[in-house]
């Protein structure tokens, strides 16, 4: 036990030591500090949002490139060859020297909070124990695929390479780096295959109000799995010869491991966590009833006109099997049941633009659903804001370009769908705000006297 | 220095019985056998590639043989056991930016009465280097601090990969000596080395390996056996080998060009004869050499191909 404290402490005195391990370990987490504080200059109060993001490139560098250059380096030096002749397991002092990293990791983030809050005025966290266990869930996941890139580098530029094909993906569309609300939705998705995004999902939790406690359990489960799974591949494959080829299954452990993004990924698709992530200053909620009121109505086109079909107010029940299909999936249907109204809105508007578009035979009546669904399930101000912004903001948010469960399997082009639902979202939003007339439909422009 | 007298205990501490490891399918181990006493220093010659380094990995349990056992004092090292041995290894090393005194500590701390780190410093002459870092040592205060280290748990097996691989003169001279302390306090030694002086100069008994089998096991002295010099002769033209027929202090007259080299127990005889050849015969004898026959002497004529056709290192 006195050897491995000996050990533990010795790994930090020797990263002490090492001008190299200080300036990445603790001049780099504050120039992207720096950084982040100039290209969010606007933001109030500062790097508030962006803390979370901070942190994990932190954490991610210190595991991913600190920890396996560190454990490669002493390798390829024989230092490991000679631990293995001490009469423990050579485990255990690996442990030691991932408990020291952590410590290095956990000091370079606090550095990083301090001087936020020193030199910005950032507030601290709201809740400290979030911070804690979030920066503890993302050790376990980055420090168990940093072990992984030590075990599979045969040396220090090897890491370099392995260590920058976890690192620069998940900075640049992972979430870490680049917000995830400036990626485009693909990208966005692709998030939810990556630990990073869990990862930055959690820390910034620490500094909102209020947090979802579920959101906060998937994302550490996910974390935990994540760096379990490397860790284990990593332990198994490590090596502790200075000249020891790569062990054989490598390639099969390792692909082992990466599984268990792609299962994270999954459910958190499958559980609708990946739904896409709107920038703040495009969300639907910002707009004001001014903007709605300025709204015009002319010029659309009649609604028994080949473009923008819309069945009048229905009667009865409806005749065609496939509208009666189209009724059904429509009142359970996830995009048009999201937390975000003004999404779910869009989703919905984009039903009708899709019907049209492919001149589905119940192109009108789907559109007529439509607008029965959202004024039945959305309150006015919800709905009014939602068309608003469909109207306004067409290119923010996401669309919804097929749904084979609603019977629209083929695919429009995404701005096809985006300015057809304007056209919708204006027909719609004309009934609501009694600009056009249900008894009077918008006139074509060729039905106009 | 001659080596120091067989150590009177019975008990071998280290046995090792029929010893097979084969690297893709070329053994580089075939068989070995090997006892050690307490206070003995056995050493193992050969060439590059004889399989010195792959004996002593199985010996200190880090690699795992194919066939046969290694025991430490009756505890089998495969298993991992905790018993006092002691190693220094030939590719091992330490961070840059440690201390020797740092390293002794550590070390230390994994052992429940390990010697004192001061204790050690003095006695390796690695005071005044106590606090520099390791990169900053040089090639001897390296090897001697890790010399230091493989005692830093008062072992009772040593195990030495070519220690002195690379010392000068007299770091080497400086290294022996530490080695023989080591053997004085009853350590049993198994050592590799590629220097036939260093064998004969530290060693109660060397064992010949090549191509993972020992060939010979000995004293040095019983190694070299009567036939115990070696002559070589330059001259134009060389001398025919019939000159030394006759002479019964000569076991083996080699040809070579320019000259002859020739074994014997008394070289006395062998100057006579070809100073008599030379006159009678108005050759010119440009150089001659006596020295004593070497092990790797032995190492050659036991295997038949000449010293340094070494192959893979550390193999």
């Amino acid at each position: 036990m006195r050897g491995l404290w000996q050990h533990f402490l010795l790994s930090l005195r020797l990263n002490a030591r090492n001008r190299h391990a200080l300036a990445y370990g603790y001049l780099m987490p504050v120039f992207f500090l720096f950084a982040f504080a100039s290209v969010f200059a606007a933001d109030t109060p500062p790097l508030r949002g962006q803390m979370g993001q901070l942190l994990v490139i932190t954490i991610l560098g210190g595991a991913c490139f600190g920890l396996p250059t560190t454990l490669v380096s002493e390798r390829e030096r024989g230092v490991w060859r000679r631990y293995r002749l001490l009469p423990i397991p050579v485990s255990r002092l690996v442990v030691s020297a991932l408990l020291a990293r952590l410590v290095i990791v956990v000091s370079a983030a606090a550095l990083q909070i301090v001087l936020a809050r020193l030199v910005y005025g950032t507030p601290w966290p709201e809740h400290g124990w979030l911070l804690a266990v979030g920066v503890l869930a993302s050790m376990i996941a980055f420090l168990g695929l940093g072990l992984l890139v030590a075990a599979l580098a045969n040396d220090v530029p090897s890491v370099q390479g392995l260590g920058q094909a976890i690192f620069l993906p998940m900075i640049l569309i992972g979430g870490v780096g680049v917000p995830l609300a400036a990626l485009p939705v693909w990208a966005q998705r692709v998030a939810g295959f990556m630990p990073g995004r869990y990862a930055v999902e959690w820390l910034q939790a620490a500094w909102n109000p209020e947090f979802s406690a579920k959101q906060m359990m998937f994302d550490g489960v996910a974390l935990v799995a994540i760096g379990v799974a490397a860790g284990i591949a990593g332990i198994k494959l490590f090596r502790w010869e200075p000249a020891a080829r790569r062990p054989r299954g490598a390639t099969k452990w390792a692909l082992g491991s990466l599984a268990v993004w792609l299962a994270v990924g999954g459910l958190a698709w499958q559980a609708g966590r990946l739904r896409a992530v709107l920038p703040e200053a495009a969300a639907w909620e910002t707009i004001a009833r001014e903007q709605i009121e300025r709204i015009t109505y002319e010029d659309l086109p009649g609604d028994n006109e080949v473009v923008t079909r819309l069945a009048p107010p229905l009667e009865g029940s409806l005749d065609d099997p496939r509208a009666v299909a189209f009724a059904k999936g429509l009142q359970t249907w996830q995009p048009g049941r999201l937390a975000n109204a003004g999404q779910s809105i869009r989703n919905l508007v984009a039903l009708a633009a899709i019907a049209d578009l492919c001149q589905d035979r119940c192109e009108a009546e789907m559109a007529r659903l439509v607008f029965d669904r959202l004024r039945t399930h959305f309150d006015h101000e919800d709905l009014t804001r939602g068309l608003a912004w469909v109207i306004l903001a067409p290119d923010e948010g996401t669309v919804v370009r097929q749904a084979p469960e609603l019977g629209l399997s083929r695919h429009p082009p995404e701005r096809a769908i985006r300015q057809r639902s304007i056209l919708y979202a204006q027909k719609f939003l004309g009934r609501i705000e009694k600009k056009i007339d249900e008894a009077m439909p918008a006139l074509g422009r060729t039905d106009r006297p | 220095m001659p080596p120091a007298p067989q150590a009177h205990s019975s008990a071998d501490l280290v046995e090792v019985n029929g010893l097979v490891k084969r690297y893709d399918g070329v053994a580089a181990l075939d068989g070995v056998d090997l006892h050690i006493r307490a206070g003995e220093i056995v050493g193992l010659l050969g060439r590059n590639g004889a399989g010195k380094t792959t004996l002593l990995e199985c010996v200190l349990g880090l690699r795992t043989p194919d066939a046969g056992t290694v025991r430490i004092q009756k505890t089998d090292a495969n298993r991992g056991e905790a018993v006092r041995v002691g190693a220094q290894l030939q590719t091992a090393g330490l961070q840059d930016h440690l201390t020797p005194r740092e390293a002794l500590m550590l070390f230390a701390g994994f052992y429940e009465q390990p010697a004192k780190p001061d204790a050690l410093l003095r006695r390796f002459g690695l005071e005044e280097k106590a606090n520099a870092k390791f990169a900053t040592l040089s090639t001897g205060q390296k090897q001697r601090l890790f010399l230091a280290l493989a005692l830093v748990n008062r072992p009772q097996v040593l195990v030495l990969d070519e220690p002195t691989a690379g010392l000068d003169p007299v770091s080497r001279r400086d290294l022996h000596t530490l080695i023989l302390e080591a053997r004085a306090e009853g350590c049993a030694v198994l050592l590799s080395t590629h220097y036939g002086e260093e064998a004969e100069t530290l060693c109660d008994r060397v064992a010949i390996l090549d191509q993972g089998r020992i060939l010979k096991m000995d004293t040095p002295s019983a190694l070299r056996g009567p036939v115990g010099t070696v002559v070589t002769i330059a001259s134009a033209p060389a001398p025919a080998v019939e000159i030394f027929q006759g002479l019964p202090e000569v076991a083996g007259v080699e040809p070579q060009p320019g000259g002859c080299v020739v074994r014997t127990s008394d070289p006395v005889p062998v100057l006579a004869a070809v100073t008599r050849w030379a006159e009678a015969r108005g050759a010119q004898v440009t150089d001659v050499r006596v020295r004593p026959r070497s092990l790797e002497d032995i190492v050659v004529e036991l295997t038949g191909r000449p010293w340094e056709t070494g192959t893979v290192e550390g193999v």
